[in-house]
């Protein structure tokens, strides 16, 4: 077949006609010496973006049967998908079109019209080149499974189980321990006999991950029991969701804070769960405390940053030591206040009316009950109190780095699960499909994890829609077999994980559901083996050619 | 599209615009409501956003556009939600969408009617630092890039000149229309968003901080525009009214902090932001951050504000917000507050910034009556206290997301969006 370029030269009313000579240009590209034996239908239109605009070129497209297509008109960024829709409403592949930016980048910025119509000419000529290396590409259609795989039976993972499971979609939710449960103090009994009592909840307790191979929609899991490693079960889940959850940092390792098992010494977890037991805080030998220190940011120094929660939660059991006896004499040793739910400085405002003390202190050391601080204003002072309760920072949980790398996702430099993006995507993990919720991304409070849990059930709800197909990016990279010399580069700079092995061949595969077509391995690829579509060195090359002459 | 449901959006910041697309993504039709002329919310403001110091708007401008490109979604700018009646799947709608007087199918965004009006006017969207015409655009980049005519000040629609025609001659494109009217409409949808942002409070209510007394105080917002390429100086960071860059800036935590009566969770990562901006335009400037307490709400955040201590700003303690005083001194301006040992300090500068707290947006109250859902005594809507981790309103079937539901930075209110949209979509499915 032979070629049939249609370039189309929009006016974008005066905006591109006033600065440029819209005539000339038609004339120079109608003459152009190498595309002497090309046929070219050349055109004009007051606004190809328009309504209007749109069917002309529709029509045009059709009835001279082009085999490509050049519009000369604005950013891409505005216009390239309206000219992209119209393509898809004919026969010509979309992805044989090209445009080509002759406003920002000539009548915009160029005074001198000759100019600007010189640099329009050049950058058309470049258009055209480059529109004749392309090829057709075709969206793929992949089947894909509904099913999800939570990862930690704690509070942020039953709610994302329990949110997430209905008729057309399976939940498979893994704990690693005996039962359900977490660390959440509150709230677990109802949401574990609600997980218990869904039928389309499949719950594996003593259970890890030992295998996960696939893409969204598509993965291939394998878990297997802690008690017998031998005993795996495999099953397939369009997407998987993280919440292990977080620990707490272990205060005993600073050597300023010496205590035993023996001594009145507690964090804050054996507090509230103390007291949501008896309905009180006692000490070891059962008697109620008369003075008690709380000591905040244990080791926040330590792990590089500050864990949000401890604040709030310290202020609740300050609460609690009040209400059992208000004649306690409570002392809050305090870096900063971090009190960024909206409730808790009028929270604070109470307890301290109550005559709890807060002191600032910049250093301290903890001797049993004993405590010895020095004040942000350099002044030492001690406490002796019947019970000390401690906020340690909260760290990623164990295990945390070897789930990174079953999963293929980023851990953040504090250990905590990284997000794609830290502001707009919150809870997707760096791999598609793959979704970190809870303390499990950062600490997080009850309500912060359950918001969490259903952003994550959002994102799947709208990303892997029971019965619909997935359509992977068609622009991505392919290996030349030939040329491969199965160094392995790529598979180093893929950042997706897009890119396997293949040892019986002994040359690199691109996994074209995985790849987003970035274009790294191009750059990396010693022996020139690997092209992105549509981004091709032939491509780049005859555009570049003209464009730089 | 199979399920044909529709969802109506109140408010197009980083939460309505996130629960827009994913709606849209999940095939339902999204009515996406915003009382400005322009989408993007507050984000739009900032230069650049903490704690990756990432260009705000090459965040946000791929997100706008993909919203104003998508077929499912419905921007309604100009436009407030009147009425609300019936039930969760079954609201009955009304909405008033003013007249912009530019057609937004001919326009094209090429800015030739702005020089052309007669009419001057303060660009509030721009901290009233800046001049507008009568018929404008917020700022460069608003989108739609689609100017609107401010009925009340325009000479010819508000009877004053009946002659003017300026903006009508300048327009190659047929596009300014003054025969538009403000429009009713009536929809129909199963499931409500309210992500309605917030405002800042007003610092004025705090006579000792010399705002509108003294022009080198500024509000936070009237920074970020200060900073911004698109904004009044082009991001040059010049004293009001001059072409002066202040030798020494103080950057001043939790103001309204007390009247609020609550943490505004974003100030302290925003001020080191803001200190971190003036040294690297300003290497020789001193800067000082006056804090009473720090609140850092992610794991990076830490980080962030350690490198802003050890690198661009002294941090000062101030132990009793209410005692600061601003006042004038050798031409300077006088900070003076009380510090961890209950003594008063204070430092000159040519420059304050005051971090002021978030609060409830103005338009709030009205919208939850409309609506009826509870505020709670902040005034910010209330999440149904029954339903722990939810972000259902008072009301079944009207959700919340983003600062509408209390302070809280851009990741908070995106996971609300999200949650909001797992809630819809669940309720829907039933």
């Amino acid at each position: 077949m032979s070629e049939k370029i249609g370039i189309y030269v929009c006016e974008c009313g005066p905006n591109i006609a006033s600065k440029v000579d819209i005539e000339k240009i038609m004339d120079e590209i109608s003459k152009l010496e190498d595309f002497k034996d090309k046929e070219l239908v050349i055109k004009n239109h007051k606004l190809l973006c328009s309504n209007e605009g749109k069917e002309f070129l529709e029509k045009e497209i059709n009835e001279n049967k082009l085999t490509h297509l050049v519009c000369a008109a604005c950013s891409p960024r505005d216009h390239d998908t309206t000219f992209i829709n119209v393509c898809k409403k004919t026969q010509l592949n979309p992805y044989l079109y090209r445009i080509v930016n002759i406003r920002e980048h000539c009548a915009w910025i160029i005074p001198d019209k000759e100019e600007a119509t010189r640099k329009a000419i050049q950058y058309i000529h470049a258009g055209m080149n480059r529109v004749l290396y392309q090829d057709s590409l075709f969206e793929k259609e992949l089947d894909s499974n509904p099913d999800v795989l939570v990862i930690g039976g704690g509070i942020a993972g039953m709610e994302a189980a329990l949110n997430l499971a209905g008729e057309k979609r399976k939940v498979f939710l893994i704990e690693k321990e005996e039962n359900l449960s977490g660390k959440a103090v509150f709230l677990p009994e109802q949401k574990i006999s609600d997980v218990q009592k869904n039928k389309n909840i499949k719950v594996f307790t003593k259970t890890v991950l030992d295998k996960l191979i696939g893409f969204m929609g598509n993965f291939e899991v394998v878990l297997k029991s802690t008690e017998n490693p031998d005993e795996t079960t495999e099953l397939l889940a369009g997407a998987v969701v993280v919440a292990t959850g977080y620990e707490f940092f272990d205060s005993k390792k600073l050597p300023e804070f010496e205590f035993e098992d023996k001594d009145d010494v507690i964090n804050s977890l054996e507090a509230e769960r103390m007291f949501s037991e008896n309905k009180k805080i006692t000490l070891k030998n059962g008697k109620e405390p008369k003075t008690v220190t709380l000591v905040h940011c244990v080791g926040r120094k330590e792990v590089g940053f500050c864990s949000k929660i401890c604040c709030d939660y310290m202020l609740k059991i300050s609460n609690y030591l009040k209400e059992q006896s208000s004649s306690i004499k409570i002392t809050h040793l305090i870096k900063y206040l971090n009190l960024p739910y909206k409730n808790s400085q009028n929270f604070y405002n109470k307890i301290k009316e109550k005559g709890v003390e807060f002191i600032r202190y910049s250093d301290l050391s903890v001797n049993g009950t004993k405590v010895e601080y020095t004040d942000i204003n350099d002044k030492k002072g001690k406490l002796e109190s019947d019970l000390v309760i401690l906020a340690p920072a909260m760290i990623a949980s164990k295990g945390s780095q070897e789930l990174a790398e079953l999963l293929n996702i980023d851990l953040h430099e504090t250990g905590y699960f990284q997000e794609v993006h830290q502001k707009i995507n919150p809870v997707s993990s760096t791999t598609d499909g793959i979704f970190i919720i809870g303390s499990a991304r950062g600490p997080a409070n009850i309500i912060d994890a359950m918001q969490q849990a259903k952003a994550a059930t959002g994102k799947i709800f709208t990303q892997l829609i029971p019965g619909e197909k997935i359509i992977p990016e068609v622009m991505v990279s392919e290996i030349l077999e030939a040329y491969c010399t199965g160094c392995q580069t790529c598979l180093q700079v893929c950042g997706y994980d897009a890119i396997y092995f293949d040892d019986e061949r002994g040359i690199s595969v691109v996994n074209e559901a995985v790849c987003r077509g970035c274009g790294n391995c191009v750059g990396s690829c010693p022996s020139g083996s690997i092209r992105t579509k549509h981004f091709t060195n032939p491509q780049l090359y005859q555009e570049v050619k003209e464009a730089i002459r | 599209m199979d399920n044909p449901e529709n969802v109506l959006i109140i408010g197009s910041g980083v939460a309505g615009m996130e629960a827009s697309l994913m709606l849209s993504k999940a095939g339902k039709k999204v009515y996406l409501v915003e009382n400005l002329p322009i989408i993007g919310g507050k984000i739009i403001k900032n230069e650049e956003s903490f704690p990756n110091m990432d260009c705000s708007t090459c965040l946000v401008a791929p997100i706008q556009q993909e919203i104003l490109q998508d077929a499912n979604i419905e921007v309604l700018t100009l436009s407030t939600v009147e009425k609300v009646t019936g039930k969760q799947g079954d609201f009955k709608v009304t909405v008033r969408k003013k007249a912009r007087y530019v057609n937004l199918e001919a326009c094209l965004g090429c800015g030739m009617c702005y020089p052309v009006c007669p009419v001057v006017l303060k660009n509030e969207w721009e901290e009233n630092l800046m001049d507008k015409k009568a018929v404008y655009v917020p700022c460069s980049g608003s989108l739609p890039n689609v100017p609107v005519v401010d009925a009340s000040e325009c000479l010819f629609l508000n009877g004053k000149d009946k002659s003017c025609n300026k903006c009508v001659e300048a327009c190659m494109f047929g596009a300014m229309d003054f025969s538009q009217k403000d429009e009713e409409l009536k929809l129909d949808v199963t499931g409500i968003i309210v992500a309605t942002g917030f405002e800042l409070f007003n610092v004025q209510e705090l006579e000792n901080l010399g705002y509108g007394k003294y022009p080198g105080v500024y509000t936070a917002f009237e920074f970020e525009r200060l900073f911004a390429s698109n904004g009044p100086t082009e991001g040059k960071l010049f004293l009001r009214d001059s072409e002066k860059t202040p030798d020494s800036v103080a950057i001043v935590h939790c103001v309204g902090r007390d009247e609020v009566g609550y943490c505004s969770n974003i100030c302290c990562m925003s001020s080191s932001k803001h200190a971190r901006f003036i040294k690297h335009n300003l290497h020789d400037a001193k800067i000082y951050n006056i804090y009473s307490d720090i609140c850092l709400t992610d794991k990076s955040y830490q980080k962030f504000y350690d490198e802003t201590k050890s690198h661009d700003s002294e941090f000062i303690f101030q132990s009793d917000r209410k005692k600061m005083n601003i006042s004038k001194k050798d031409g300077k301006l006088e900070v003076s507050y009380f510090n961890g040992k209950e003594t008063k300090e204070s430092i000159l500068v040519e420059m304050v910034i005051l971090a002021n707290a978030l609060r409830p947006s103005d338009t709030i109250e009205e919208l939850s009556k409309t609506l009826e859902i509870k505020r709670d005594s902040f005034g910010f809507i209330e999440i149904e206290p029954s339903k722990i981790g939810s972000v259902e309103t008072s009301r079944p079937g009207i959700f919340v997301a983003g600062c509408a539901e209390g302070p809280k930075d851009i990741q908070g209110s995106v996971i609300q969006s999200e949650a909001a949209v797992a809630e819809i979509l669940s309720m829907l499915d039933r």
